[in-house]
């Protein structure tokens, strides 16, 4: 099973996604700095060797170390041309392509305001989101295994 | 004999109502099993309606080799009304049909989709270079969970993991399968249109659920549904017709709110009322088709004595 009682595939996904909204290389250290949540070193190493090994990565040496980036190879082009077509069809707001499951629908004016407190009001809870310690929350890490 | 008449009206005004009280995972298997049930019941009284005045034609009769007087006997709908029935179930099976026809095709085109995303999605992820906050699941035989670079910007690590967990979610219990389901119930009988809008919303909800158990934090599922709603909209100041935010107002708002009131109940005499509703409407649909099918068979003898 992943690490850290994520489901299969999890980890992965997530340093991809690391890796994707960084738009620059990163480290090991530096994405699980990112992924703060507890996880070991060796578990991000892993996870990046492994997606570097499966052409999804490539990487670079940094010092001692790899730098890691998502791999620009010309099947990624294509992809994004499908995702494209895909996502055009959700927009016309047919159900042509109710098949497609968005994350959150288009909100309606007084949504933005009810959801933009939802954040605020959270922001002065010391327990945000953001604000997960990378790497060194003990708690976080027991609770998880 | 209206008795599925009345259920489909019944399930249909009352589906958004229980879509919000059932715990999601119940909600999205008794409704659809509850729309597909109605339907079908709908549809089969109907015919029933239509084939009782229909066999009272003369011609048909003689066809079917059965005596005309002897099925119209005591028949308890008026010839009007078959007829209409008869007219109705026509049109209603022919609407169901290309609702299936549209959803295989859908299907279809999203698996050929993946198919293509196949070796640029390692671990099923397909990264999607593109300044418009976006994500969806894609289901195929095996689905590929789609966002763009903006979207994943916009969230901290720990709200894209609720977001990667949702889709995974949605993949994973086959989501799409059963919204077609509900949908294809709904085309065949439009009565049932607004259960197959709860059973939409409360596949959202399931894949929320999931993905908030899977990161042990129901807030913080929430928060990644606020920011990636904010985001998403931010990107995209109203560029949408005022008639098509409608079907979607606070929608997201409703499931950051259930996330935040706390785990679902699972109100299991709620559910098993329902389930209840359904077998009786079973037991009654099969009490029609057996006097039924009772009358034509001793229409044909009295046919045959003659």
């Amino acid at each position: 099973m992943a690490a850290g009682g994520r489901r299969r595939g999890a980890l992965e996904q997530e340093v991809l996604a690391s890796l994707a909204a960084a738009g620059r290389p990163l480290t090991v250290a530096e994405v699980l700095a990112d992924l703060g949540d507890g996880l070991a070193y060796t578990t991000v190493m892993t996870a990046l060797s492994r997606l570097h090994a499966k052409g999804a990565l490539s990487r670079e040496p940094v010092g001692r170390a790899f730098a890691y980036a998502l791999a620009a190879d010309p099947a990624a082009l294509e992809a994004s041309l499908t995702a494209r077509r895909m996502s055009r069809l959700l927009d016309a707001g047919t159900d042509r392509a109710d098949v497609l499951a968005r994350f959150v629908a288009d909100l309606g004016p007084a949504d933005e305001r009810v959801l933009t407190e939802l954040l605020a009001g959270d922001r002065r809870d010391p327990d945000d989101g953001r604000g997960e310690p990378g790497g060194g929350d003990p708690d976080g890490g027991a609770g998880r295994r | 004999m209206c008795l599925p008449l009345v259920v489909s009206a019944l399930l249909g005004a009352t589906a958004p109502r229980l879509g919000r009280r059932l715990p999601p995972a119940t909600a999205v298997r008794l409704l659809t099993a509850a729309l597909l049930l109605a339907a079908l019941a709908t549809g089969f009284v109907l015919a029933v309606a239509g084939a009782l005045v229909l066999g009272q034609v003369p011609v048909v009769a003689a066809v079917g080799h059965w005596s005309a007087r002897a099925l119209g006997a005591g028949v308890p709908v008026p010839t009007g009304v078959g007829a209409l029935a008869a007219v109705v179930v026509c049109g209603l099976a022919g609407a169901a049909l290309r609702r299936a026809v549209r959803g295989g095709s859908d299907l279809l085109r999203s698996a050929l989709a993946c198919r293509q995303l196949g070796a640029a999605g390692p671990a099923g992820l397909v990264v999607v270079p593109d300044e418009d906050p976006d994500a969806y699941a894609l289901p195929g035989l095996t689905g590929r969970v789609v966002v763009t670079t903006a979207m994943l910007r916009a969230l901290p690590a720990p709200e894209r993991r609720v977001l990667l967990a949702h889709e995974a979610a949605h993949l994973r219990h086959r989501h799409h399968l059963w919204v077609q389901a509900a949908e294809l119930a709904a085309a065949a009988d439009p009565l049932l249109r607004p259960g197959a809008r709860a059973v939409r919303a409360a596949v959202e909800r399931w894949a929320d659920e999931d993905a908030a158990a899977e990161v042990g934090d129901r807030a913080l599922a929430a928060r990644a549904l606020a920011r990636a709603a904010l985001a998403r909209s931010a990107a995209r100041p109203r560029s949408a017709p005022a008639g098509a935010l409608a079907a979607t107002d606070g929608a997201v708002v409703d499931r950051a709110r259930a996330l935040l009131a706390g785990p679902p109940p699972p109100r299991r005499w709620l559910a098993g009322a329902v389930g209840a509703v359904l077998l009786a409407t079973s037991a009654a649909v099969l009490v029609t088709g057996a006097d039924t099918d009772a009358r034509f068979d001793a229409a044909q003898s009295v046919y045959g004595s003659r």
